[in-house]
């Protein structure tokens, strides 16, 4: 045991030394993330750096599509243009197919920009759940209310079937966050939804670290009834603080030392994540329920001096819209979730509507591998409950709430999320009204490549768990 | 009923509803509606009839027939063309059993000690004033079958029911409309650890059943045997067919090992879940044996469900099997959000090949027959009580709503804990200095 535990770490640190040393493109790193002169605090390594290669691209000419371009406009007749992996020009005047691209036809069919999950399980609560998952899930570091130090990346399988049915739903990035019984419950990670047999070669490269938080119920609950800190809500902002104190000491020293000044402070992968916080460099996802809760750790934010980008599931967002506004600080959150939980009771499906109209940035996220398959849907209930409400707001507003705005609480608002020219050539052809449940997706771009195709069985990735598996053979007898 | 009961209850009705503000109008009124889109969902009439007036008399349909003009004195309700529906279903909920799911003193629709198997019976635990009751409503489900989840035994969970889903009133509407039992890969740990073991308890819980023979006065009965008397009731039920066997499972070999046992003993059979019931549709469809699926269950999410097929639905329902829905969304739908996510399973089932009327069908009357109250619900035959929606698009679209609500001709009120909520904290009052608790 003693032997193998060993022969594995060394070759953690064997293949860390030799993927480190090189970028993406096979360039050395510079000096100082070799380690050879520390002029950069170590929250800025990249251990575990993307792989991530765009599949064979095809370029491509979609012509006479109703689109929903993610930055609030409509347009009828229109035509897009993708080439080398990037969105090159959408216009309802007529485009010039440039030699080589395919033309696509989407007369009757809409296009909208790749749908953003900004909170997905995907990987790290995987399917098949099975017993092992009952006892230990890879979802949550069970031993200690606060762990910066672990990252949902290490947890994922990217076999789980969820990204394939996800992707038939036109998802084409994914950010994965770590469970919510834990005050910190580490990293998240964002990935493209490629199908990869490394979790590596699925990282959005360069994208933003997040780190996930988790505020009322399950902190307390899941210790509380261990006997263990944190047994209740004020327990629980007092270890958020506490822990933001030590991560504030950590990163002075190291600051201090890169200045020249001290010596060289002790690596601490808990401290790590919480100095990247506050200086900027990792996004805050908080998992919070209620008003009196956001508003507190709002406080928070401010008392230790970092900003957050989001409140997940924030089902009383509609009751302090003000806040999220003034804070800059979007509110993630379900069409019409309610009622599993006390902190849920108050749910009403007007949230993200009236989240909107209050001038706060609002999207829909899905925490389920079955609505990650329907996140337009999400978009199209909460349109339609904020239209019932009397609010003037429209579906080219309401695809924000699944793809630029969801871009925006990713930081990668300036590659993906939105047909500008320039950005990514993350794309969806639906074959109608993609908030009408009858509509599918017919084709999913990522970077320009052709990831999902209805009508070609061959470009239509399953995963490895489902090969040989009932869902594939025989038929109804 | 005899005639004399008839007038008693709805005598008793009239005086209950009209001491109710939050409903508006009486029972006893005769209600037209015009111009309807009117899925009937009767056989006569092909199942939809076109600018339909639907006559509405005692809370019970009167008639629906084209062009046809309302009658003398009744309140005309102009459809416009909107489609109308009759009350929808779901074919498995907890409602009135539950109220915030993680409260365990808000949940009574499982035991996990006592002597209670398949005896435990969820009737007795009904809340009329459960706030989900009027959200479900007003997403037009009028009946749902609230079903236990757990039991103490290792072989039955017991006996679920059928509701009205009808605010501050009994919601009873057929008690003991199904036994329910659970066998699967998770459920065999209560068994000892097998399925193997789940089926042999349940067979023989049906051999203790049917020779048991009652303890002479005063005698002391010698007993070996694991179903007490309180189980044995309700085991004779089930073999007498007064009661079907609900079974949850996914996996096709334990739907076949479902239609054996059903075979062996007698049984009427209810598949629930049925993941991977496509794989045997053609049996199914031979034996009439209904199934209750989630059109929403697409992902092997256990080894249990490793065949789960989004076109589930529409296999069985081309192979002739007789389908109901229920629908999940992780735990959170089934209940709390019953109304709309059945809307939304019956449309993405139709979204993979469900032909449009067998969607409809398995929202009203299918789950009426599965649960033994299609004489009196399911379709707008004549006679049947007046469940009846009337919608503002497409039902199937989650994002349609239901522009008025009937139950037994009763229009339900749409306010719900949500549309108060709603209204307190609309943009409107952004200004207001007063906090929102000062708002109705």
């Amino acid at each position: 045991m003693k032997l193998a535990v060993l022969l594995l770490a060394f070759a953690l640190t064997a293949s860390a030394a030799q993927a480190g040393a090189h970028d993406e493109q096979g360039r050395p790193h510079a000096a100082h993330e070799r380690g050879a002169a520390e002029v950069a605090p170590p929250w800025k390594r990249d251990p575990f750096p993307s792989t991530y290669q765009p599949l064979p691209r095809q370029d491509a000419l979609i012509v006479d599509a109703t689109v929903l371009d993610g930055g609030g406009h409509r347009f009828e007749h229109a035509n897009l243009l993708l080439r080398d992996g990037r969105i090159v020009a959408l216009s309802t005047q007529a485009i010039t197919a440039p030699a080589g691209a395919t033309t696509i036809d989407a007369k009757g069919r809409w296009v909208t920009p790749g749908i953003i999950d900004v909170h997905s399980h995907d990987g790290d609560f995987s399917a098949p759940f099975t017993s092992l998952d009952a006892q230990n899930s890879d979802v949550s570091e069970g031993s200690d209310p606060v762990t910066p130090n672990v990252w949902a990346e290490h947890s994922i399988a990217v076999q789980d079937p969820s990204f394939e049915r996800a992707l038939a739903g036109g998802v084409t990035t994914l950010q994965i966050l770590p469970g919510s019984s834990n005050l910190v419950g580490g990293r998240s990670v964002v990935l493209k939804n490629v199908p990869a047999t490394t979790v590596q070669a699925m990282k959005f490269p360069n994208a933003p670290y997040g780190v996930k938080l988790a505020c009322g119920e399950n902190p307390k609950y899941n210790y509380g009834e261990k006997g263990k800190f944190p047994t209740s809500r004020m327990g629980n902002v007092a270890g958020v603080r506490a822990a933001f104190l030590e991560a504030a000491e950590y990163r002075t020293k190291w600051l201090d030392y890169i200045s020249g000044h001290g010596k060289r402070p002790d690596d601490d992968l808990k401290k790590d994540t919480l100095a990247a916080v506050l200086g900027g460099d990792i996004r805050v996802h908080w998992h919070c329920y209620r008003a009196d809760d956001m508003a507190t750790l709002f406080d928070v934010a401010k008392e230790a001096g970092f900003h957050i980008d989001a409140f997940h599931h924030a089902v009383e967002a509609y009751k302090i819209p003000q806040l999220f506004v003034a804070n800059r600080t979007c509110a993630v959150v379900w069409s019409d979730w309610w009622g599993y939980k006390m902190e849920a009771l108050d749910g009403i499906r007007e949230n993200a509507a009236f989240v909107d109209a209050a001038g706060a940035c609002v999207t829909l996220h899905s925490d389920s591998p079955w609505l990650g398959q329907r996140l337009r849907l999400e978009a199209g209930k909460a349109l339609a409950a904020g239209r019932r409400a009397g609010l003037a707001v429209g579906p080219e507003r309401a695809i924000e709430w699944v793809t630029l705005n969801s871009a925006k609480v990713l930081g990668l608002d300036a590659k993906i999320g939105s047909l500008e020219p320039g950005k990514n050539a993350d794309v969806v052809i639906w074959s109608g009204d993609p908030f009408s449940v009858y509509t599918r997706a017919d084709q999913v771009f990522i970077d320009g490549a052709l990831v999902y195709d209805r009508s070609n069985p061959a470009r239509r990735p399953r995963s490895d768990f489902e090969v040989g598996q009932p869902s594939m053979t025989g038929g109804a007898k | 009923m005899t005639d004399k009961h008839k007038k008693i209850n709805k005598m008793l009705v009239i005086a209950f509803f009209s001491a109710m503000p939050i409903l508006s109008a009486a029972a006893g009124e005769t209600i037209a509606v015009v111009h309807a889109q009117a899925w009937t969902m009767t056989e006569a009439s092909g199942g939809r009839i076109d600018d339909a007036t639907i006559v509405v008399r005692d809370g019970r349909y009167e008639s629906v027939a084209a062009k046809a003009p309302p009658p003398a004195g009744a309140r005309v309700i102009d459809a416009a063309g909107r489609t109308v529906t009759p009350g929808l279903m779901s074919a498995d909920t907890h409602l009135g059993l539950v109220e915030v799911s993680s409260l365990e003193e808000t949940r009574d629709y499982g035991v996990n000690s006592g002597p209670l198997g398949a005896a435990f019976d969820v009737q007795y635990g009904l809340n009329r004033n459960s706030v989900l009751i009027p959200v479900v409503l007003a997403d037009g489900l009028t009946r749902a079958v609230t079903s236990p989840a757990a039991a103490s035994d290792a072989a039955f969970l017991g006996m679920g029911a059928v509701l009205r889903v009808q605010p501050g009133a009994d919601l009873l509407d057929r008690a003991k409309a199904a036994m329910y039992a659970s066998v699967g890969g998770f459920g065999a740990k209560q068994g000892g650890g097998s399925r193997s073991a789940q089926w042999q308890l349940l067979r023989n819980a049906f051999d203790e059943a049917k020779t048991y023979v009652p303890p002479k006065a005063g005698a002391d009965a010698p007993r070996d045997q694991l179903q007490n008397v309180l189980n044995i009731g309700a085991l004779r039920a089930m073999l007498e067919k007064h009661i079907p066997l609900a079974v949850r499972v996914s996996r096709e070999s334990d739907i076949r090992q479902a239609l054996q046992l059903a075979d062996d003993y007698g049984l009427s059979l209810i598949v629930i879940g049925g993941a991977e019931a496509w794989r045997c549709a053609d049996l199914l469809a031979a034996r009439k044996v209904a199934v209750v699926l989630d059109p929403e269950a697409d992902l092997p999410w256990t080894f249990d469900e490793l065949g789960a097929r989004a076109d589930n639905a529409a296999i069985l329902a081309r192979a002739g099997v007789m389908i109901a829905f229920s629908v999940s969304g992780n735990t959170v739908y089934l209940s709390h959000n019953a109304g709309v996510a059945v809307r939304e399973g019956a449309g993405l089932a139709v979204a993979n090949g469900l032909a449009y009327a067998d969607a409809m069908k398995a929202l009203t009357v299918n789950p009426a027959r599965i649960f033994g109250i299609a004489d009196h619900y399911g379709s707008m035959a004549r006679g049947s009580d007046a469940d009846l929606v009337l919608w503002n698009g497409d039902p199937l679209e989650p994002s349609s709503a239901a522009d008025a609500v009937f139950v037994r001709g009763v229009q339900a009120s749409p306010i719900t804990r949500q549309t108060l909520l709603r209204d307190r904290y609309a943009p409107k009052h952004a200004k207001d200095p007063w906090p929102p608790a000062y708002r109705p």
